[in-house]
């Protein structure tokens, strides 16, 4: 298991959400496994690590942060993962960056694959909303990498769709993926910071996975191939899921010169250096072409 | 279409050239964003492209177990499937798929209009070359659907009666125990060729189907020119098929299902070859069938059972008396090791009826077990690699058992 990032002693680092695609982020590990022989590709995977997993009704998981689906969830995991007082201390009240992403042409939902082989027409489901990115600092101050409690966060199982589309939360995050939907799902991930796989489990029912490292985690279902969403772990708490006006704020910034940027479907597609001022908000907005 | 195991070297090759630039692929970042993830949408959403690309490499396969109706072993093969689905409006959608097997047998392996005249309900009517009504792994014999390599016996093993040949008498039929694979009678066409499996996915059928979803039920019939084990493109005897199939989800972990089908399948060419052009035209295939799926957390376990009965008529004594019945049991599960990774096995085997020859009563074909274990891996989300051994025991033939060993890569959007 890769270590957290620590830098009390180091000058900031660079955060690890770079701008990588999801997919390279995905293949790390498969990539390094397919040049063995097969015999010790199958040894290998069976040396993996059990996920930290746990399964608890929806009723808990609700009881310990209300599920909701859509902006509600967002803004839930945003203030489970607030930054804490420790890193808020570092940064002037009332300091920080915010601005807007400007996402100017939207993504088209997932399709479903033509299923010629089906009897009928599936059932309906809901899109997925793609009118939402993630806004983060490249680096952090140092103390942003202070150990905090973890916390929990949503992601939702609803008419075939995953509610958030995206989440971002901080490493040690349990994130819960509860099933209210009518039918099976099998949440799962082949990403490098975050391989899992909950297993089939019905309507009704939870699973929570513990987000260890940060990265880009591709969540799909392993039934219902249109399903997809992500989640962003963090090792810094300088990030923000954007409104659906694409609104962001990052406070609690110390004054210093960052590098800010936009994030959209899987890729990092805006960068801005900002300045912060020593009293007040550092206004930045991006661009997604 | 073409015969040979020189071709099925040249689609090993295929498969070989596939997996290695898959993985190769896949192990390279800018590359593997190259390849499509999801469906391939145009015009603003109306049509939607999916494929499946399958390179299948296994052992030599001397007793034919493997065989298709296609004559290739379904563990040498390179296919290539394109499905595409227009949606012109909430009430008309058409759909189709085109394969490719072997690297160059190119077919439309269906092509139907669906239509719903109630789009918020769950009822559609669907006319064209349909896909199968009848059993649980018409939908997922091969490629990403199915857990192993191999097929399951009853969709793919070839018992040795056709549509365009009869036995004489019982004694030719029994002279072609174990020989589906390339059996000929002497009444009909007389040249050697491919006899049926008792389910035919090879192809799709023609003709007009309808299906709905009310509570747990979901339900499904058709009107076709085929049968099951010989769906046609054009009607050869100007018989219909019917076909049905309910499905009850009692819970979500739980599907039961039950099928039923019943057609012509003798070619009309055979009725100038009979006494009694009648008994032709009155032959039919009778199938009923049962299945259950069952899955939790990682386990998938399903199970299905099927009865088919073939009438055909005689000619001389001895007499093929009654129908030709088949009966197919298979098993099959699925465990999730770790994500990504799965273990799977499959017993299955097709036992048929006794006949009564001159010297001996003995079934009219040879009974078949095969037991398949295999993995599979995910490379990424849409790449899988598997792996399988396959022992098959066949209880007449030339080649009486066989052990296999088989790899596939599965790559889909």
């Amino acid at each position: 298991m890769a270590p957290l990032w620590r830098a009390r002693d180091l000058p900031p680092p660079r955060f690890a959400l770079r701008r990588t695609s999801p997919s390279r982020v995905g293949l790390g590990r498969s990539r390094a496994l397919v040049g063995v022989a097969p015999a010790a590709l199958l040894g290998v995977l069976l040396l993996f690590p059990p996920v930290t997993t746990s399964e608890a009704s929806p009723t808990s998981a609700v009881s310990a942060s209300p599920t909701r689906p859509g902006v509600s969830a967002v803004a839930r995991s945003a203030k489970v993962e607030a930054p804490s007082p420790t890193a808020a201390a570092q940064g002037a009240a009332g300091t920080g960056i915010r601005g807007r992403l400007d996402i100017r042409r939207l993504a088209r939902p997932a399709e479903r694959r033509p299923d010629v082989a089906a009897a009928g027409a599936p059932g309906p489901r809901d899109l997925n909303d793609l009118r939402r990115g993630v806004v983060y600092l490249e680096s952090a101050p140092r103390a942003a990498f202070d150990e905090r409690e973890p916390g929990r966060a949503v992601m939702d199982q609803r008419n075939e769709r995953f509610v958030p589309h995206v989440l971002a939360v901080m490493v040690g995050t349990v994130v819960d993926f509860p099933n209210n939907d009518r039918t099976y799902h099998n949440v799962f991930s082949l990403s490098r910071a975050q391989r899992f796989d909950l297993g089939r489990y019905a309507a009704g029912r939870s699973k929570a996975v513990r987000m260890d490292r940060p990265g880009v985690v591709r969540v799909f279902c392993d039934i219902h191939s249109h399903m997809n969403a992500f989640v962003l772990v963090f090792n810094h708490p300088f990030f923000s899921v954007t409104d659906l006006d694409g609104r962001y704020s990052l406070p609690a910034v110390p004054p210093g010169t960052y590098t800010v940027i936009g994030w959209y479907e899987g890729e990092a597609r805006a960068t801005r250096s900002v300045v912060v001022p020593p009293a007040g908000w550092a206004e930045a907005d991006l661009v997604v072409p | 279409m073409f015969t040979g195991w020189g071709a099925e070297v040249l689609g090993c090759w295929g498969a070989g050239v596939l997996a290695a630039a898959l993985v190769t692929l896949s192990a390279t970042p800018a590359a593997a964003q190259w390849l499509p993830e999801q469906p391939i949408t145009f015009a603003g959403g109306h049509v939607v492209l999916g494929a499946e690309v399958s390179g299948t490499f296994g052992a030599d396969d001397p007793g034919f177990y493997n065989y298709t109706s296609y004559e290739f072993s379904a563990l040498r093969n390179f296919r290539l499937g394109v499905s595409a689905e227009v949606r012109a409006n909430d009430y008309i959608q058409v759909l189709g798929e085109v394969r490719l097997d072997q690297g160059r047998v190119l077919e439309m392996y269906g092509l139907f209009v669906r239509v719903r005249p109630w789009p918020k309900r769950r009822f559609d009517l669907q006319a064209g070359r349909i896909p199968p009504t009848f059993g649980a792994m018409t939908r997922s014999a091969y490629g990403s659907g199915n857990l192993l390599i191999g097929q399951p016996l009853a969709y793919q093993y070839l018992t040795s009666i056709r549509p365009d040949a009869l036995p004489a008498s019982s004694d030719d039929l029994l002279r072609m125990r174990g020989r589906g694979w390339r059996s000929n009678f002497p009444v009909g066409n007389t040249a050697p060729g491919p006899g049926l499996p008792m389910v035919n996915t090879s192809r799709w059928d023609t003709g007009v189907q309808a299906h709905g979803v009310v509570h747990m039920f979901e339900w499904s019939g058709s009107v076709s020119t085929g049968s099951l084990s010989d769906p046609r493109l054009r009607d050869n005897n100007r018989g219909r098929q019917l076909a049905g199939r309910l499905v009850a989800r009692p819970h979500t972990s739980l599907q039961l299902g039950a099928s039923a089908s019943r057609g012509a399948w003798l070619n009309r060419s055979l009725e100038d070859e009979v006494d009694n052009a009648a008994d032709v035209s009155r032959a039919r295939q009778v199938a009923v069938g049962g299945d259950a799926e069952f899955s939790v957390g990682r386990v998938l376990v399903r199970g299905e059972v099927i009865r088919s009965t073939w009438n055909i008529p005689g000619a001389r004594a001895p007499i093929v008396d009654g129908g030709l019945i088949a009966t197919s049991t298979l098993l099959e599960g699925r465990y999730k090791v770790a994500p990504g990774f799965y273990l799977a096995l499959r017993g299955d085997r097709i036992d048929f009826s006794e006949i009564r020859g001159t010297l001996v009563r003995n079934t009219w074909d040879a009974d078949t077990w095969r037991v398949e274990a295999g993995a599979g891996y995910s490379v990424t989300r849409n790449i899988t690699l598997k792996g399988a051994w396959q022992r098959n025991r066949r209880d007449g033939g030339r080649v009486q058992h066989d052990d296999l060993i088989a790899a596939q890569v599965v790559y889909w959007f």
